[in-house]
């Protein structure tokens, strides 16, 4: 039955994107709910179904494959014509270069009998979060895009729900194909996707960025197809065939070395790694769903799917060692930019890059225990960061900004948004949470590189910051009036859906390791991770983590508070403002000494001067790009 | 989980704070005697507590106590885990969940003194938070696991081969007391400038809250200090007491600092020396084993 | 009893020439030492449980007064410090003062003297003890002082 729901998976998605064409606005709500219905029964069945090789050979193979060809000329000519038609050069050459690599391939690649989907754990684990947090992120756009294009005057609204189903449909393709071709082609459509969702406004920013994403994610895909043309002169021509003919031979590894190094560029690209950062901190400017899908929880996962994928192909070699001092390079440098942003999507952004950052790194130190933190970070980042997305989409409309000073008192006018948006800061950076365990278990695997622990440990407190004064923020009482505040089904349920989700995932941590996680690593290096759960532990060789300890102390604080909260009668009083308080209007108003009424402002600490984006990217760049070619090179030399 | 580590969870949460009181009740003494003051009695720490719980409990924030609560509980949690000797980086992580309550705490006050503080704080975990994970490290180089159960069992003290990271936890151990000179996010002292820093809208029972909070932080922190020379017990308490003092002596013979100049100090100074000791472990493939 | 142990003071410069201030500041130093009692000077009224007033009330910081006082949780008590505190003193009957601090707050005790000395000062707060000690064994509380908006003198 494995292979109907594959192709229901990728077929339902361009299904419900041809409905989103053909049928009108009013009734896209119910479209969305009942693609997020579908998909979360799709991709649960896809886990019941098990893992599996999906083998689609003859007669079918040759109509799949002609599709597969017409789509990718399609793809390219698309690029090159849209491209000319804005006079966007460095993209058209890109084009051009894509098109003459693929009419090389076309000529010379041998005749393939027939192509195969792989359904491994890791493709299951992918499949959840692409249908489960993608629905739910569509759902939330049906909330979310009327106000949004009202405020800019935009009719968008097919184009926009056509590409996030259509791309949904190119992201579970691209999560279980093995074929390369195929992989490539899926590749390339997330690539198109990204573009024309990025340039959503049609105004010249817009536009602009589009470009740039599209220009760079080119670049990956350049070097991703150089490498399948060089792999395919070695007879592979599947993604696990990598892997396989890898092993953990160093002869065999050396061999390939030079072609992984290119798909994982390919890889770095679409993760928008440094050098690579600035396409998606440009795709801010795209409405908040198409942020909190295509550039937080899906897409960009892509890249470091990819980069797992080839573990096989790296780990314990001087490429692997090379691919993690990059990815921690990129976590500490994207931290510290964080920290200096005021926009919150842009600290999203910053954020998102540097945590795949973390995970390329897990993935290139390559132990058994690294991967499975690569996996999970994987797995707990794409939920934290859809909810935080979708949060700050919800914050904007709420306030009117996505500035962190103007979110002060939030809490007083949106107590349940601002907590769940407290939910999942706190999920990115404190334990008992998914992505603290994974840090902590990327730490412990990272403590025998000396280069990238240090790299980690840096970021990780630079995390802490970023996030502990944004959640403080949010989290300020200002006394204020009450905000007037429409609370939609279609917005809220996916908020609150994402939360749970984070709660629930955390607290079964070590079932989702069991069943996904442990098995993926075995066939990915042949060794487990030395890891055992018992009594709410996640036990290695070299440390545990009391996660159970650590649910149990924070519902006793619960428990406790609420306890004790009415033994001591709270009685409410005004701020201290050395008395010159102005108790009618605005409590946070104080008398000046010209007896007329000032208004009390603090401001966070954002370190401009250190961490600014003039101070830093330069030299995140030259870094970076220093850091690749050795990357490069120790593929070919070493 | 038996009983005698039940017993022993009871006595360390019950026992703990008297410690901790009894800490900062010489902390004051000695501070009074080194300005020539009789200064108060040891258990004034206890008497404040018990006043403060008596008060009124008047808030600005209705939820602002429950990140006290959190902050407590997570500091019983991780002084536990310590006790129990888990594992170090586990602990480290546990122990920033209290820092940031408090922190988040002081924000949601919403109070501007409160955010001043608060924002100060916030650029403290920047400052000590990677020397301690540095310290988590170096137990790892030099045992094999993170897990503290290894360094009691070990041969040789911690200390032998970690002296650079012992001055930068020094340090770290000042700027977590807020301790002059890095008292500038919340201090006695600093009320003309700071009020109270995050402390200042907290009152009665929640402040009561925070100061059992700072008890067991006392032992907490002093216990990471202990873990030095944890192969013999009595040297390790004579060591993480004369750190507690020394501290308290700084306290007093300096004036409070920027806090640019506090992350200056961190990051170039107590950063390269962690860093040193922490090349020189991977060099010399030391083992206290 | 736990009350009388740990007074926590927030010294309120209301108007005052700054002569009562420095003797209140006085009995911080070793010379008196006034943290022998327990005594802490506290810069939040949140945490404090004596007020300890100098100076004669006036129309500009007469609300700072009453603020302060309400922001002062139960059971508190006032020290009215010198003779200005208590009476007006000096600036009785000045166009611009109100009076002492007791026509605007209840004060529980006066410390008399222009100025008075950190020994009297001292005597104050420990007089002041008893009466918070009382004030919590009857749970009484201190009554929310209203605010009057915009406070000027009627022959202004």
């Amino acid at each position: 039955m494995i292979e109907n729901t594959v192709m229901l998976l990728i077929a339902v998605p361009i299904l419900f994107s041809l409905l989103f064409v053909a049928l009108p606005k009013s009734l896209y709500k119910y479209l969305a709910w009942a693609f997020f219905i579908i998909g979360v029964a799709l991709s649960v069945n896809l886990v019941l179904d098990g893992t599996g090789v999906v083998e689609i050979g003859e007669p079918n193979f040759a109509m799949f494959e002609n599709i597969v060809l017409i789509l990718e000329v399609l793809v390219i000519l698309f690029i090159i014509a849209v491209s000319a038609k804005y006079k966007n050069w460095p993209t058209l050459a890109l084009g051009i270069i894509s098109a003459a690599i693929f009419a090389y391939t076309f000529t010379n690649a041998p005749h393939a009998e027939g192509a195969s989907f792989n359904i491994d754990q890791f493709s299951q684990i992918m499949i959840l979060i692409v249908n489960i947090v993608g629905t739910a992120i569509i759902l939330f756009a049906t909330g979310y895009m009327d106000e949004y294009e009202e405020h800019r005057h935009l009719n968008r609204q097919k184009t926009f729900y056509f590409t996030m189903s259509f791309f949904l449909a190119a992201m579970n393709g691209l999560v279980m194909a093995d074929t390369l071709g195929w992989l490539f082609l899926f590749w390339e459509l997330t690539t198109l996707c990204s573009f024309v969702l990025i340039s959503y406004n049609m105004d010249e920013e817009g536009i602009n960025n589009g470009f740039r994403a599209l220009a760079l994610n080119l670049v990956g895909g350049i070097a991703f197809s150089v490498g399948i043309i060089l792999l395919a002169t070695n007879d592979i021509a599947t993604l696990s065939g990598i892997g396989v003919y890898a092993g953990t031979d160093a002869a065999a590894m050396a061999v390939v070395a030079l072609p992984v190094a290119l798909l994982c560029i390919g890889g770095f690209a679409k993760s928008a790694q440094m050098p690579f950062q600035s396409w998606l901190l440009g795709a801010m400017v795209a409405p908040t769903p198409v942020s909190a899908l295509l550039h937080s929880s899906t897409m960009v996962n892509a890249g470091v799917f990819l980069v797992v994928k080839l573990v096989p192909a790296f780990a314990g070699s001087s490429l692997g060692t090379a691919i993690a001092v990059y990815g921690s390079f990129t976590f500490v440098m994207c931290s510290a930019l964080a920290l200096s942003q005021r926009n919150a999507k842009r600290v999203l952004a910053y954020s998102t890059i540097a945590n795949l950052g973390l995970i390329i790194a897990s993935a290139g130190i390559g132990t058994p225990l690294a991967v499975a933190a690569a996996i999970m970070l994987i797995l707990f980042h794409a939920i934290s960061k859809a909810l935080l997305f979708l949060c700050t989409g919800e914050i904007e409309h709420t306030i009117g900004s996505r500035d962190i000073e103007d979110m002060s008192g939030l809490v007083k006018k949106a107590p349940l948004l601002t907590t769940l948006a407290a939910l999942g800061m706190v999920s990115m950076l404190l334990p008992p949470f998914g992505v603290l365990l994974t840090k902590w278990v990327s730490m412990e695997a990272a403590s025998s590189n000396p280069i990238v622990i240090v790299f980690l440990i840096l970021g990780s407190a630079l995390t802490t910051v970023y996030y502990a004064k944004w959640m403080g923020t949010i989290l300020s009482s200002s006394m204020d009036k009450n905000a007037v505040h429409h609370k939609k089904p279609e917005t809220y349920f996916p908020l609150s859906f994402l939360g749970l989700a984070i709660v629930a995932t955390s607290i079964l941590v070590f079932t989702i390791y069991d069943y996904f996680i442990r098995p993926q690593v075995e066939i990915l290096l042949n060794t487990a991770p030395t890891v055992s759960g018992q009594a709410g532990q996640f036990t290695s060789e070299i440390g545990a983590f009391a996660y159970a300890a650590i649910f149990v102390a924070l519902a006793l604080a619960f428990v406790i508070y609420f306890a004790t909260r009415n033994m001591f009668t709270p009685r409410t009083a005004g701020y201290y403002m050395c008395g010159e308080n102005n108790m009618e209007m605005d409590k946070l108003m104080f008398r000046n000494g010209l007896c007329s009424y000032d208004k009390s402002s603090v401001s966070n600490i954002y370190l401009q001067n250190t961490f600014g984006e003039s101070k830093l990217t330069t030299l995140g760049y030259a870094i970076s790009i220093i850091l690749i070619i050795i990357a490069l090179a120790g593929g070919v030399l070493i | 989980m038996n009983m005698t580590d039940i017993l022993i969870a009871a006595l360390v949460i019950f026992v703990a704070p008297i410690i901790g009181c009894l800490y900062a009740g010489i902390d004051r003494k000695i501070t009074a005697r080194l300005q020539g003051r009789v200064g108060p009695p040891l258990l004034q720490p206890y008497y404040d507590v018990k006043k403060l719980l008596s008060k009124d409990n008047m808030v600005v924030n209705p939820s602002q106590n429950f990140y006290v609560v959190v902050y407590v509980a997570f500091l019983i949690l991780s002084l536990l885990m310590l006790v129990f000797r888990a594992d170090i980086l586990m602990i480290i992580f546990v122990y920033t969940v209290s820092s940031i309550a408090l922190i988040v705490g002081g924000m949601s006050t919403g109070s501007p003194y409160a955010r001043v503080g608060s924002s100060r704080e916030i650029m403290a975990i920047l400052a000590y938070e990677p020397i301690l994970i540095l310290y988590a490290l170096a137990i790892y180089l030099l045992t094999g696991t993170f897990k503290l159960s290894a360094v009691v069992d070990a041969s040789t003290p911690l200390l032998v081969y970690t002296p650079l990271i012992f001055i930068a936890m020094i340090v770290v151990l000042n700027i977590k007391l807020k301790k002059s000179p890095f008292d500038y996010s919340t201090s006695h002292h600093a009320h003309q400038e700071l009020v109270k820093g995050m402390l200042t809208e907290y009152s009665g029972p929640g402040m009561a809250g925070i100061e059992i909070g700072h008890f067991y932080e006392y032992v907490f922190l002093t216990g990471l200090i202990f873990v030095f020379w944890a192969v013999n017990p009595l040297i390790g308490l004579i060591i993480s007491a004369a750190a507690f003092f020394f501290v308290t002596l700084i306290d007093n013979i300096t004036a409070r600092v920027y806090w640019q100049w506090m992350l200056k100090l961190s990051w170039s100074v107590l950063l390269i020396l962690s860093i040193v000791n922490i090349a020189f472990l991977y060099f010399s493939e030391a083992t206290i084993m | 009893m736990s009350l009388a142990k740990s007074p926590w003071i927030i010294h309120v410069n209301c108007n005052s020439c700054n002569g009562c201030d420095i003797e209140v500041v006085a009995c911080l130093t070793p010379l008196y030492d006034a943290e022998r009692f327990g005594v802490l000077n506290i810069g939040t009224p949140k945490q404090a449980d004596i007020m300890v007033v100098t100076g004669s009330v006036n129309y500009k910081n007469v609300n700072v007064i009453k603020n302060i006082y309400n922001q002062i949780p139960d059971p508190k008590v006032v020290l009215a410090v010198g003779a200005c505190a208590s009476t007006g003193g000096i600036f009785h009957n000045c166009y611009n003062v109100i009076g002492g601090v007791d026509q605007v707050i209840p004060v529980d005790a006066y410390v008399p003297g222009c100025c008075p000395r950190p020994e009297a000062i001292l005597d104050g707060v420990v007089a002041a003890l008893s009466i918070l000690e009382n004030k919590k064994k009857g749970n009484i509380k201190g009554k929310e002082v209203k605010l009057k908006g915009k406070e000027v003198p009627s022959n202004a």
